[in-house]
């Protein structure tokens, strides 16, 4: 996690307002230091810092918001939904390769126990059992409670599941972020709190 | 999701310090009013409503990180991260239980078992925060974190959370 540069020239004994423009700066430079990533749907921990940044602005803007005059709360709504689709993103990037580990190690377990299965029919055939009409109702009982018990359709269901919805997440954010550039919303955000 | 406790007295012409003062205060009193809700375990939204406080509360010692020395900052801002952290990893678990259950449902009969073990190895998993956050609150009662906290916030800016006297929304 990229932690947040250092603000300088902060006074405590100075009001509320002064401070806070300065540290509002850089938290609104912090969030766009990101743009260069936003277009690589890859770019798996940059996103997610920038999540971080969007939270940190978001909180600055709730506290702050009592020094400015104009009315902060559409900035920070739109903030605040900005880091919501970039927390669902993150939690599907975190999600689908632990889903993927699962799954992997439900295979080489699953492969196992259904070798075991049939290992254990082959024996009692060659030591004598019969291969009669019931030996084999019994063999596939088994097969099939086996089968039941198997938890691999449901892991590749939610993987699948999980990755369709980080495609369409990030189809998302791309379009709230091209109508936040389109709008100039950081050149308004930084117009309300008198900065630059 | 718990709604956020008033500031009392804060004004926009305050003095950077006191506002930190009294910004912390109040979200450090707003926390650790689920402490016991979250401690007894009865109820997730408890443990949800400290962590969503305890987040509040470090976002208004980043923002007031400058109206402290650094180093005594440091040392109580990791111990409220670790609220937070752990508290977390509690909370990730009951919204993975809660958004698996949700969807078992929709599953086809041979994708249930699949799901339903999840959900069985998740809920393991949340006994045992459990136990990390109740031996995190020993630990912060063994080390005397509240008082030490309040007096240390107290001395730095001025503000006595007994004058600031934070309460919670009324309820309508």
């Amino acid at each position: 996690m990229a932690k947040p540069r250092p603000v300088p020239g902060i006074d405590p004994h100075r009001r509320i307002r002064p401070n806070a423009r300065r540290i509002l700066a850089v938290r609104i430079d912090e969030v766009w230091s990101y743009e260069p990533f936003v277009a690589d749907p890859n770019a798996v921990r940059e996103l997610h810092d920038m999540r971080i940044a969007c939270k940190r602005l978001r909180y600055l803007l709730e506290i702050f918001a009592v020094a400015f005059a104009d009315d902060l709360e559409p900035f920070i709504d739109e903030v605040k939904d900005l880091q919501d689709l970039l927390g669902e993103i993150h939690d599907r990037d975190v999600q689908v390769p632990m889903l993927a580990e699962h799954l992997e190690e439900l295979r080489e377990h699953g492969d196992v126990a259904a070798r075991r299965l049939v290992a254990q029919e082959r024996r009692t055939r060659v030591n004598g059992g019969s291969v009669s009409e019931a030996s084999y109702r019994s063999f596939r009982r088994r097969l099939d409670a086996w089968s039941r018990a198997d938890q691999r359709p449901g892991i590749e269901a939610l993987l699948a599941r999980r990755r369709q919805e980080r495609d369409a997440l990030y189809a998302r954010f791309l379009g709230e972020w091209a109508r936040l550039r389109d709008e100039g919303f950081r050149a308004r955000l930084e117009d309300v709190l008198g900065i630059g | 999701m718990a709604k956020a406790w008033e500031v009392h007295g804060l004004q926009g012409d305050l003095r950077f310090e006191e506002a930190a003062g009294r910004v912390i205060l109040t979200r450090w009193r707003e926390m650790m009013s689920f402490r016991e809700g979250t401690l007894a375990g009865e109820d997730i939204e408890e443990l949800h409503a400290m962590r969503v406080s305890s987040r509040r509360l470090r976002a208004a010692m980043d923002a007031f990180a400058d109206a402290f020395p650094s180093r005594p900052f440091k040392r109580r801002l990791k111990r409220v991260k670790e609220i937070t952290d752990t508290l977390g990893d509690a909370r990730d678990l009951d919204v993975a239980v809660e958004g698996l259950e949700a969807i078992l449902p929709e599953m086809a009969p041979e994708e249930r078992p699949g799901i339903e073990a999840l959900i069985a190895e998740y809920r393991d998993r949340r006994a045992d925060e459990n136990r990390h956050i109740v031996a995190l609150f020993e630990r912060l009662d063994a080390e005397g974190f509240a008082d030490d906290f309040e007096r240390w916030v107290a001395r730095r800016t001025g503000v006595t959370v007994e004058e600031l006297d934070p309460q919670p929304p009324a309820r309508h």
